[in-house]
């Protein structure tokens, strides 16, 4: 004979932590299951050659400074470099964050998850942790390791001491970057139970801003409508950022706000749709 | 007493048939239909806008410092919107979901419980992605048309334009649709794949000197782009963008190989391919 197992309600024996910790939970697994994907760290790998190729860039200048006439290291190159890694940021975007929210949803995990001791901050807060991570591993880590390597190739401090606003420029860029490409993604991704859809939907919105603001750049002859892009948008505050002078003609204050405006809209559709019962009529 | 003989399984085109009229009703009337409504409907709305502008006496569109008339605009807006973001957008959501969404509903075995050709089942729902884009893109272009000729243009006059224009749009999303059923079926994250073939390799190729160019689609049908834009001058300004263009002939045979091929290919990887759903 079988045993007769006891369904009935139980009390939880396990190790309970308090409130607003379990976040951590979530990011671990969230982290674990991409880091076991083969073509994940394959991509991971990818976004790391712009960084291998700078890092040649600095040893020549550092052993030949007649050819800092030609491949200067300056704080242009540091701006530029994270202008390159935006491909891998929207790849990175798409791979990650397309199922965090979505994949539960389809599932119908995202009642499981909240009827345990998880707040719903905890649990967005998991998820947007995931991306973030590998995020800031494409853009914020390679960017500090170059300027290290500038330091250890060139032998000296100057370069940094000459233009202290770099680092902090540089980890400022790389936060706007990241969480206005987290937030906007995870919304999307609580807005749909499909990743593709979602993936769609962000590509539509960063590409189709884009089309739509080089359009009306070539109609009116002007650059004031940049703030239509969110790609222009970023470019505009990381320019500023680097003490650069704007490319576009949109005020960076507006630039600024549009994509504050954005992260705010994320937050209030993240708001809306993460519940942990769907009350249907 | 007489049995009926056995009802012989449909032809691969019967089959076919059959597969797009249930799968063009799917594909139509669901939510996605809103994202495709969105991607070719902000151009009409710019075209609104522009006209709404030269109706209220602002002055004129300008095209690098000069002064561009109405089919010049709508040339733009069909490189700009159509050629270089809609279609290939369309062609990744749509070519990539034609075998995808069914293993991810996990309803695949249901159509290939059906005593029909498994290549049936591509074929239907590549027809049924053609008909579906179709009816919605090509009278979006018509809109804009429409709207933005009269600026200075006449509506007889770029007519012939007009449908060269809607063919090009076919071409591409034939095409387009074509490769990415293929990569629909071959591989397991299709989507991505399609994306960093979009904006990235077509990208990048594009940009380089040599070959390189010839391995995407895009070239191709950029070479289709000069022969069928209602100005000169605004012809010019694509073949000055895009450096070199293969010649009409060249274009249209290549992409008429590509699609073939790519088709053939993907029927034969969904009839051959052993579909294991995940639980």
């Amino acid at each position: 004979m079988s045993p007769i197992h006891d369904q009935s309600y139980r009390r939880y024996n396990g190790t309970r932590l308090p409130v607003g910790r379990n976040w951590g939970v979530i990011a671990r697994h969230g982290i674990r299951s991409m880091v076991e994907k083969r073509p994940f760290l394959a991509l991971m790998l990818f976004a790391w050659i712009p960084f291998i190729v700078r890092l040649v860039q600095l040893y020549i200048v550092a052993n030949y400074p007649q050819a800092g006439a030609i491949i200067a290291v300056n704080p242009a190159m540091f701006r530029e470099f994270l202008d390159q890694q935006g491909v891998f940021v929207f790849f990175t975007t798409i791979y990650v964050g397309a199922g965090l929210i979505a994949a539960d949803r389809r599932a119908n995990a995202l009642q499981i998850y909240l009827a345990k001791p998880l707040l719903r901050m905890e649990y967005i807060g998991g998820k947007l942790l995931v991306l973030v991570s590998f995020l800031l591993a494409v853009t914020l880590l390679p960017a500090l390791l170059l300027i290290l390597m500038q330091v250890a190739f060139s032998g000296t401090l100057e370069f940094v001491r000459n233009n202290v606003f770099v680092i902090p420029a540089v980890v400022l860029a790389c936060f706007v970057q990241v969480i206005v490409a987290s937030f906007t993604m995870l919304a999307l991704s609580a807005l749909s139970k499909s990743t593709r859809y979602v993936s769609l939907l962000y590509t539509g919105a960063i590409f189709f801003t884009e089309a739509l603001f080089n359009t009306l750049r070539v109609i009116t002859g002007s650059t004031r409508v940049a703030w239509i892009s969110i790609t222009a948008n970023m470019q505009q505050v990381i320019d500023a950022m680097f003490r650069m002078p704007a490319r576009y003609e949109t005020p960076v204050l507006v630039s600024a706000l549009v994509l504050l405006a954005l992260v705010a809209l994320s937050i209030s559709v993240l708001e809306r749709r993460v519940k942990g019962v769907e009350v249907v009529s | 007493m007489q049995t009926a003989p056995p009802r012989q399984a449909p032809g691969i085109v019967s089959a076919s048939v059959r597969v797009f009229e249930l799968s063009l009703g799917e594909m139509l009337w669901s939510r996605r239909t809103i994202f495709m409504g969105l991607v070719v409907g902000l151009p009409v709305v710019l075209a609104l806008v522009v006209r709404l502008f030269d109706l209220a006496g602002a002055t004129g569109v300008r095209v690098n410092n000069m002064a561009v008339d109405g089919p010049a605009v709508f040339g733009l807006i069909i490189w700009a919107f159509f050629l270089r973001f809609s279609i290939p957008v369309l062609g990744v959501f749509y070519g990539t979901s034609l075998i995808a969404d069914e293993v991810e509903d996990k309803t695949i075995t249901y159509l290939f419980s059906r005593p029909i050709s498994r290549q049936a089942v591509l074929f239907g729902k590549y027809l049924a992605y053609m008909a579906c884009t179709v009816l919605v893109v090509l009278p979006s272009i018509v809109l804009v048309w429409f709207l933005v000729i009269p600026m200075g243009g006449s509506l007889g006059g770029n007519f012939i334009d007009l449908v060269k224009d809607l063919a090009i749009v076919a071409i591409g999303l034939a095409v387009y649709g074509a490769v990415f059923a293929f990569v629909g079926a071959k591989f397991k994250r299709p989507l991505l794949v399609g994306l960093v073939f979009v904006f990235g390799w077509e990208q990048v190729v594009l940009a380089l000197p040599g070959y390189m160019k010839q391995l995407s689609v895009a070239y191709y049908l950029q070479g289709l782009v000069p022969h069928a834009m209602p100005t000169d001058s605004f012809a010019s300004m694509v073949q000055a963008i895009s450096r070199e263009t293969p010649a009409l002939g060249t274009s249209l045979l290549t992409m008429g190989l590509i699609e073939g091929a790519v088709l053939y290919y993907a029927a034969r990887i969904v009839a051959n391919r052993e579909y294991v759903l995940e639980q």
